[in-house]
């Protein structure tokens, strides 16, 4: 191909990728400017594009007159709650299936297992499990999420310390064993503070998984007691009169969490959601 | 970046050993997560074999009605379309969209800008694409209509999410907007593990840009393609959150998908024998997309 011919194509590609970026992301930058507007100007016709009049009262009303503060704490709570113990399971699992001699079948047939909960259906597990928290007294309670999210963040934590596990040769902690330090202190002075970003990568990625989910808080429960911020979304979508700058508001706030979060850690996002087969550098 | 190769220094011995150490430690977090999956599982078996309300045993009773349940087989097919199309749009999309950006894009900052600007929307919960989606789509207000009025392509506003085809565009773009960056995400990945010498050796053989592409690149991505079809399968196929949403379900049933009408024999009819032995099935085509990653996976990345 001659340089000549190159350059429209190249141009060409550009403002097609250019076109796609914006039509990418405008409907974000649409859910936020409705975010920002009075409900007057979203009613007006035809809408301005640009934002005039930008108010953070729809943030203010949804926090506090709707009380979604508490959703937003009831989400902290529970997220960070599952995203944690899920780390703290994982560690117990995969430290001792891969730093400890196992039988490579037990290895992979635990990995293999764990790796199928990625594909268990919310719905099928949600059914039985309302019967059975309603029975056990634990409907409408935080801690039945935070049990069930735990177990959904297992896949993703599991799998992506194992991966950073086999990344850091096991010499260094032998060289720590040789020098007469216990397995306990060369697990915790040695290997952890190596371990940490990765472990901070695997938090910030079960958190955000647990923060997006949706069916099983919307049926497991009922109030604001332990109702999380999609609940909130979601409530204001399909009431009767939907009050547009609010909703946005709330769709705004819940979006912009993960997505902070995992820009943050964005090396690690396709690798995570595609369990290690492929790896980010960017 | 790229595909993870097959071999890694393990360190760990392949021989069986008599410590048992490791697998006592394992085994009370591996027994309690066991507790949390299986029992509910079980738990499910012995409701769909009774009537939920009266309590009373009645056998496959749950699981021959489904077969004369018409809500269901219409549930059945929103769901293969919503399954068959966004699979489809999504890979062609992703997959072009990979290609071209590494034919043309060459700086790295470009490439940093596009990985930033495609994270977005996959990292957005899915009941937040479903506000944005219903500020797009909404009468009168949305602003699809507003645009598409301007523009001069339509003379009267589109009722997107009163009929049932173009509910089902609504609901499928949500899904688009935010998968395709996904495939492209993988696929791009795949492109550049396409060993350069190879990439050149082609080209000096005067291999073309297609001839590159369907001789070379797509045997290097086509284990990608598998997984990227098989997670988006399964998440396509239990597809709820942004649906709820944006469209309820409706107009009639005609976008209530597998997760919703179960949802809804569920926790509306409150019929939950009947539910958990649809989720049974359910759950065996789950199953299916697993048996295939895990033989993917099995072969290619667990060391």
């Amino acid at each position: 191909m001659s340089g000549r011919r190159f350059f429209p194509a190249k141009a060409l590609v550009v403002a097609l990728l250019g076109g796609l970026a914006v039509l990418y992301l405008f409907p974000f930058y649409w859910m936020v400017v409705t975010a920002i507007k009075p409900l007057s100007a979203f009613y007006r016709f035809p809408p301005t594009i640009v934002p005039e009049n930008m108010t953070l009262l729809p943030f203010v009303s949804v926090m506090v007159r709707r009380g979604f503060s508490v959703l937003l704490r009831n989400s902290l709570v529970v997220c960070l709650g599952s995203a944690g113990l899920g780390l703290a399971v994982a560690i117990l699992i995969v430290y001792p299936v891969t730093r400890m001699r196992v039988s490579r079948r037990f290895r992979r047939g635990l990995f293999n297992w764990i790796l199928s909960l990625r594909f268990l259906p919310p719905i099928v597990v949600v059914i039985p499990f309302f019967d059975i928290v309603r029975k056990a007294g634990l409907y409408d309670n935080p801690l039945s999420l935070i049990l069930l999210y735990t177990v959904f963040s297992l896949p993703f934590a599991t799998w992506m310390l194992k991966g950073f596990l086999l990344e850091i040769p096991q010499e260094i902690e032998e060289a720590a064993w040789v020098d007469g330090a216990t397995r306990w202190y060369a697990f915790f002075r040695i290997l952890l503070p190596q371990l940490a970003p990765a472990l901070l990568a695997t938090l910030v990625i079960t958190f955000a998984l647990a923060w997006s989910e949706f069916m099983f808080a919307f049926i497991l429960t009922a109030t604001p007691r332990s109702q999380t911020l999609p609940i909130g979304v979601a409530s204001l979508v399909t009431q009767f009169e939907i009050i547009w700058n609010e909703m946005a508001a709330v769709g705004t706030i819940a979006a912009a969490v993960p997505i902070l979060l995992l820009l943050f850690a964005r090396r690690y996002v396709i690798t995570a959601l595609t369990f290690g087969a492929v790896r980010e550098k960017a | 970046m790229g595909a993870r190769g097959l071999t890694r220094p393990g360190p760990i011995p392949d021989r069986p050993s008599r410590h048992l150490t490791p697998y006592l430690l394992v085994a009370p977090p591996v027994f309690l997560l066991a507790v949390l999956v299986v029992y509910p599982l079980i738990y499910n078996l012995g409701l769909s074999l009774r009537n939920f309300r009266t309590g009373e045993f009645v056998g496959l009773h749950n699981f021959t009605r489904a077969f004369q349940d018409p809500l269901f087989f219409a549930s059945l097919k929103a769901t293969g379309i919503y399954v068959t199309a966004a699979l489809g749009i999504e890979v062609l999309l992703g997959l072009s969209l990979a290609l071209l950006v590494h034919r043309t894009i060459r700086s790295g900052w470009a490439r940093s800008l596009i990985y930033l600007l495609f994270i977005v929307p996959m990292v957005t919960p899915p009941v937040a694409a479903g506000v944005i989606a219903r500020l797009i789509y909404t009468p009168t207000y949305g602003v699809l209509n507003v645009i598409l009025l301007r523009l001069g392509l339509i003379q009267h506003e589109i009722l997107w999410l009163s009929g049932a085809g173009t509910a089902m565009l609504a609901v499928l773009s949500v899904d688009i907007w935010q998968w395709t960056p996904f495939v492209f995400l993988v696929c791009f990945a795949g492109f550049q593990a396409v060993p350069l010498d190879t990439a050149e050796a082609a080209s000096v053989d005067g291999a073309g840009g297609w001839r590159l592409f369907w001789d070379i690149e797509l045997s290097y991505l086509r284990p990608l393609l598998l997984l990227v079809l098989v997670f988006r399968f399964t998440d396509t196929f239990r597809v709820f959150d942004h649906v709820l949403v944006l469209t309820g379900g409706g107009p009639g049933a005609s976008t209530e998908f597998l997760s919703l009408y179960l949802y809804r024999v569920a926790f509306k009819f409150f019929n939950l024998g009947y539910a958990a032995a649809l989720s049974l099935f359910v759950l065996i085509v789950a199953s299916l997309a697993f048996a295939i990653l895990s033989r993917y996976l099995g072969r290619e990345v667990s060391e």
